[in-house]
This record gives C-alpha cells, sequence and structure tokens, in this order.
C-alpha cells in the first residue's frame, strides 16, 4: 500500500467519524435523550456553531464550482446569499408563505440574479470580472437596505425584516440537519460536476480560455451556468439562514467578510477539490470561532481586553491570509494524500515560485 | 440653473478627492498589475495620522499632508518590498487575496487602536467659504481640490521627468526588459508601491478634513478607485484625474435624482462600472492594457 493510499483511508476513515459525530452527538442533548440518562456529548451552544459551519461549507464548496473550477475569482457570492435569505425572509414576512414553500425560491431567485449580472460580467476577465463581482456584493447590500417606494422601505430597510419562529420541535437540531443537507447538497453537486462533460469544459476553461472556445465549448454558457450554479447553492444557505435567525438585515444578510473568508476557506483546503473547500471551512470556522471568543473553549490573552477580541480575530484572519497565499497557496491539502510534505524546503520552493 | 451649477461644483469638488484617491491606485495597478484592495485602508491610515498629529500638536491639517505622504511611502515602501514582492508572479486572485488580507489587518489595528467612534478635524476656518452668488464653496473643498491636481501633476512629472520615474514605467511596460538594462526590480515594484500609498495617504489627509472618518470608511474608496480608474483609462496619471472629475460629477448628478442620496455611493459607483466596462472598456481617454 502506498503512502498515498494509506492517507487516503485514513481520511476516508476520519471523514465518517466526523459525519457519524454531527449527526448523533446532538441527539444526545434533546430533552427524551436525557430522560433516558443518555451520556450528553453535545451542549446547545455548538448546534449554533456546527450550523454556521455547515453554512460556511456551502458557501465555500458553491464557490469552488465557479472560483475553484472555473477559474473565475468572484468576490461578491455574498450577494446570492443575501439574495436568498431575503427572498424567503420576504416570502415569509411580508407574502405570509410557510417556511417549506418559500426556502425552495431562495437558490432559483440567486440563479436567476447570477444569470442576469452574469451575462455582462463574465465577458470580463482577470481583475476587471473580480472587482466588479465585488461591487455586485456590496451594491446589492446596499440597494436592499435603502430602497424605498413612497418613503417606504420596500426590504424593511435598516430595522431589516423579521419572521415568525418556525413551529417545529427540536427548532435547533432540525436547522441544523437542514443546514447539514444543504452542505452534503453542495459537496454531491460538486463531485457529480467535476465527473462531467460539464466539468470538464469548466476546467478547460480555467485553463486556457480561448482552447477551450476552439474545442467547441460555449464557453459563455458554461461560464453563466457555473456562475449560477453557485448562486444557487450560496442561496439555499441564505434562505435556511434567514428563518433559523428569524432576524435578517443588512448586516447580516450581506457581510463583506463572508466574500472573502469562503476563498480563504476553498484556497485552504485546496481549490477545484471536492472535499477541499469543505475541510477548509470547517477549519477555518473552529479558528474564527475560537478567535472571536464564541467557543466554551475561550482564549485569556493578557492586555487585551475582552471586546477587542472578535476586532483581533479579523487581525489574525487577516495574517492567516497572507501566510496562506505566500506559502501554501495550493491549499493545505496539498501535504494530504502524499503529493507533498510539509517541509520548509516546500514553503521555500513556494514563495521563489512567485516571488521577484 | 443654478442648482445645475451647484451640482457641477460639487462634483467637481468630490471629483478631486476621486482624483486624489485614485492617481496612487492607478499607478499601482499599471505598473504592478496589481488591484490593491487595501488602497482604502491605507487612505484611512493617512486620514488617521492628520487626526492624530491635528488633535495631539494643533498642527494645521493642511501641514499634515507631507508628513502623510513620507510616512505612507515608507509604509508602503516595507509592505511591497517584504510582503507583496513575495506573490508578484503568482495568479491574479493571489494578489487580491493577498492585499484584501492587508485591508483586513490595516482597518482592525486601526480599530484596536481607535475604536469606531466618529472623529474630524475640525479647524477654525472650517466653517468658511467662498459665496458665489447663493452658492457657497467651502475653503476647505476648494483647497482639496487643488492639492489633488497638485498631487497628480506631480506624480506625472516624478514619472516622466526623473530617472526613477522612468524606472517604474520601464518595469512597467516589460518586466523582464527593465531587469536586463540593471534596473533593481524588487526596489522599483517597492518604490511604485511606496508611491501609490503616499498618494492615498495625501488623499487621506484631506478626507479628514472633509468627512468625519471611522476605521471601515475607507472601504468605499476602494470600489471607487477601480471605478475612476477604468472611468479614465489605465495607464497615465492624466487619464485617472479626469476619470476622478467625471466620477464626481456623474455621482452628485446620480444622487440628486428623487430618491436617491448617498446611502447608494456603492450602488452608483457599481453601475458606472458596468455601464463603462460593457460599453468602452478602455476607459474615456486609454488604451485597454
Amino acid at each position: 500500500m502506498t503512502t498515498s493510499q494509506r492517507w487516503q483511508r485514513i481520511l476516508i476513515v476520519l471523514g465518517c467519524a466526523v459525519i457519524a459525530y454531527a449527526v448523533l452527538a446532538p441527539l444526545t442533548s434533546l430533552d427524551g435523550a436525557q430522560a433516558l440518562n443518555l451520556p450528553l456529548l453535545t451542549d446547545k451552544l455548538w448546534f449554533r456553531l456546527a450550523t454556521i459551519t455547515a453554512m460556511f461549507v456551502v458557501m465555500a464548496t458553491a464557490w469552488n464550482i465557479i472560483g475553484g473550477l472555473t477559474g473565475y475569482a468572484a468576490f461578491g457570492n455574498v450577494a446570492f446569499f443575501g439574495i436568498g435569505a431575503y427572498t424567503t425572509g420576504m416570502l415569509i414576512a411580508k407574502a405570509k408563505w410557510p417556511f417549506l414553500l418559500a426556502l425552495p425560491l431562495a437558490p432559483v431567485a440567486a440563479a436567476i440574479f447570477a444569470v442576469l449580472v452574469g451575462l455582462p460580467l463574465l465577458r470580463l476577465r482577470g481583475h476587471y470580472f473580480a472587482v466588479a463581482s465585488l461591487g455586485v456584493g456590496v451594491a446589492v447590500g446596499e440597494l436592499v437596505q435603502n430602497l424605498d417606494y413612497r418613503g417606504e422601505p420596500i426590504f424593511g430597510g435598516a430595522s431589516g425584516l423579521f419572521m415568525p419562529i418556525f413551529a417545529v420541535p427540536n427548532r435547533d437540531l432540525y436547522f441544523f440537519y437542514l443546514m447539514l443537507g444543504a452542505a452534503g447538497v453542495s459537496i454531491a453537486v460538486t463531485w457529480a460536476v467535476i465527473r462531467s462533460r460539464f466539468g470538464y469544459g469548466l476546467i478547460a476553461i480555467r485553463e486556457n480560455e480561448e482552447a477551450a472556445a476552439v474545442i467547441g465549448v460555449n464557453t459563455t454558457a458554461y461560464k453563466v451556468a457555473a456562475f449560477a450554479l453557485a448562486a444557487a447553492l450560496t442561496g439555499l444557505a441564505g434562505g435556511i439562514f434567514a428563518q433559523w435567525n428569524v432576524f435578517i438585515d443588512q448586516e447580516n444578510s450581506f457581510p463583506i467578510a463572508y466574500n472573502v473568508e469562503m476563498i480563504l476557506m476553498a484556497l485552504l483546503g485546496g481549490t477545484g477539490t471536492v472535499f477541499g473547500p469543505a475541510a477548509g471551512a470547517v477549519v477555518l470556522q473552529l479558528l474564527i470561532q475560537f478567535l472571536s471568543g464564541s467557543l466554551p473553549i475561550t482564549l485569556d490573552l493578557p492586555f487585551v481586553p475582552e471586546d477587542a477580541m472578535p476586532v483581533l480575530a479579523q487581525v489574525v484572519l487577516g495574517v492567516l491570509l497572507a501566510l496562506v497565499v505566500i506559502f501554501a497557496p495550493r491549499g493545505v491539502i496539498d501535504f494530504f494524500g502524499g503529493r507533498s510534505r510539509l517541509t520548509i524546503a516546500y514553503l521555500r520552493r513556494s514563495l521563489r515560485e512567485t516571488s521577484i | 440653473m443654478a442648482d445645475l451649477v451647484q451640482l457641477v461644483i460639487i462634483g467637481l469638488l468630490a471629483g478631486g478627492i476621486y482624483a486624489a484617491v485614485g492617481v496612487g491606485f492607478s499607478l499601482v495597478w499599471g505598473v504592478l498589475n496589481i488591484v490593491n484592495l487595501a488602497h482604502g485602508a491605507l487612505v484611512i491610515v493617512g486620514a488617521y495620522l492628520t487626526w492624530q498629529i491635528f488633535t495631539a500638536s494643533g498642527l494645521d491639517p493642511f501641514l499634515t499632508l507631507p508628513i502623510d505622504a513620507v510616512a505612507l511611502f515608507a509604509f508602503g515602501y516595507v509592505v511591497q518590498r517584504g510582503v507583496i514582492n513575495r506573490i508578484i508572479r503568482a495568479p491574479l486572485l493571489f494578489t487580491f487575496l493577498l492585499t484584501f488580507g492587508l485591508n483586513l489587518i490595516a482597518v482592525n489595528v486601526l480599530l484596536l487602536i481607535f475604536k469606531s467612534d466618529f472623529r474630524s478635524v475640525t479647524t477654525a476656518y472650517s466653517g468658511a467659504g467662498l459665496d458665489l452668488g447663493g452658492i457657497v464653496v467651502p475653503y476647505i473643498r476648494l483647497a482639496a481640490l487643488g492639492i489633488a491636481l497638485l498631487v497628480a501633476a506631480a506624480l506625472a512629472l516624478l514619472l516622466n521627468r526623473t530617472r526613477v520615474g522612468l524606472a517604474i514605467q520601464a518595469v512597467g511596460s516589460d518586466r523582464d526588459a527593465a531587469q536586463l538594462v540593471g534596473i533593481d526590480l524588487r526596489h522599483a515594484y517597492a518604490v511604485t508601491y511606496g508611491l501609490g500609498a503616499a498618494c492615498a495617504g495625501v488623499a487621506g489627509g484631506l478626507i479628514a478634513m472633509i468627512q468625519a472618518i471611522t476605521p471601515t470608511a475607507g472601504e468605499p474608496y476602494t470600489l471607487q478607485a477601480f471605478v475612476v480608474v477604468i472611468l479614465g483609462g489605465l495607464g497615465r496619471v492624466s487619464a485617472t484625474v479626469v476619470g476622478g472629475l467625471v466620477f464626481g460629477l456623474v455621482e452628485a448628478f446620480a444622487q440628486s435624482i428623487p430618491g436617491s442620496g448617498s446611502v447608494f455611493a456603492n450602488a452608483i459607483a457599481f453601475g458606472v462600472m458596468v455601464l463603462v466596462l460593457v460599453t468602452r472598456p478602455q476607459g474615456l481617454l486609454g488604451r485597454l492594457r
């Protein structure tokens, strides 16, 4: 057995263990389970964290379809998250739709929006596409917060939208499984895409767009489809988030930070792979939560007041971003599966490859 | 009619600031091929520097501008030499992420030091203005426009008339050929980024006198700088100045539409950007790179 096969087995076993824990542990904190005196494996606080982590798994995996496979540096995917959240939110809060009827429209709305902006924007290359998509992210959030009709905010304005609480037993658990399901769907979609003709077309576009067009890939249609697919998955996460959180506003539905966090997650885990972005999302989200003090285990630094921790977490995120980009541009996953070893020589080589 | 004149004046005055923010961004993009997402953060670092010196020593805010320029030049030089030079040959996404990371660090360090309170620089002459038949033009904004143009002119002169400027242009047009004729690339890149940062610092100093600042106030300026540069066309200082002034005018008119306003700053910038990119990607005066 070669090293790479051994690593693969270890990873598969680890993956199964993580999934088993994710599915079983929350059940032990239910009232019914506690009445039976089953051991408590998961505190309620962990639900929230696990749900957020699953949400980022969806976003990072979805970004990977347009950013990792197609090679278009989309910097404004948070727009799709927000559009998903607001679609569900508006349907529930204003049109009084039931949640389960409103949710499927979140990915649809996000995908339609992606097609509309994708048609002009995906003609742009490189920097132009990246900044234009960044612009989409901020502009949509701004419009949602500020658009008025005869003095009345259309989308709830600065005070946001409130939804009735979704009445379901074990609400926390319900939304955790829903988000976990969305994460599973996005990973499955990526897996299917990578093995399809469509996926090969996307990779061809990433490697050389002109050549892809010459061999008969309809580049515009492929790029727009990839963008819309990423948007639909991100919008789904947004739709679930809206009802889970009960309250949405511009700040929690269009956070600019998400744009970069999802890219960093995909990058950390390895872009263009099926599980890389998900792994990156789990690791980075745990780190962000730990640094910002939302975990039961908190970090007590001397000389740092507690309220400064979330800000400090952002500084650490920035430093991490710089370090990953400089030293491990192929993602941490490159060290697994026997492709490369984490050595000083590897770091020096990464550095030399791109520096002057 | 008076409204129209007023809009034009407001637009040109705002455009001066956009030009000042844009020239540094344009230089870095044109020569280093980096879209510097930390540009807005550099602007706001300059703004806080002016505010800090003004509150601590009472020095006239206009006299702090050279200090901003020198301090940010040094900072930019070190950042480029120490960090960005390491990934200068990496794909676009990496330079993007790195500069965003730098932005994140700068903004949050400012938040740690200054908190998110609004700060403003208020001098004895802050409220005074030139009365043009009912339209009052604040002296500070007028001076800001003048200084912005002066900075742009100085930068153009430096790029076209000095040895280091010509070296920067050579590096910008062909990196390998420039290296062959003996230009030290690392130094030339660092000087370029330093100059870009210095322009951002001066722009920030001007902004501190005009608006209340917070550590996150620089963020819209990054997108606006990008729009200004593509509006004018990449490659020349004069094109960026024209881009800045035109963008100021467009924004002033767009914000005067009933129901619109300054809350839509980003959406307006984005709309202008898409319009230009789709209809005239080389910019109003520029050539496409």
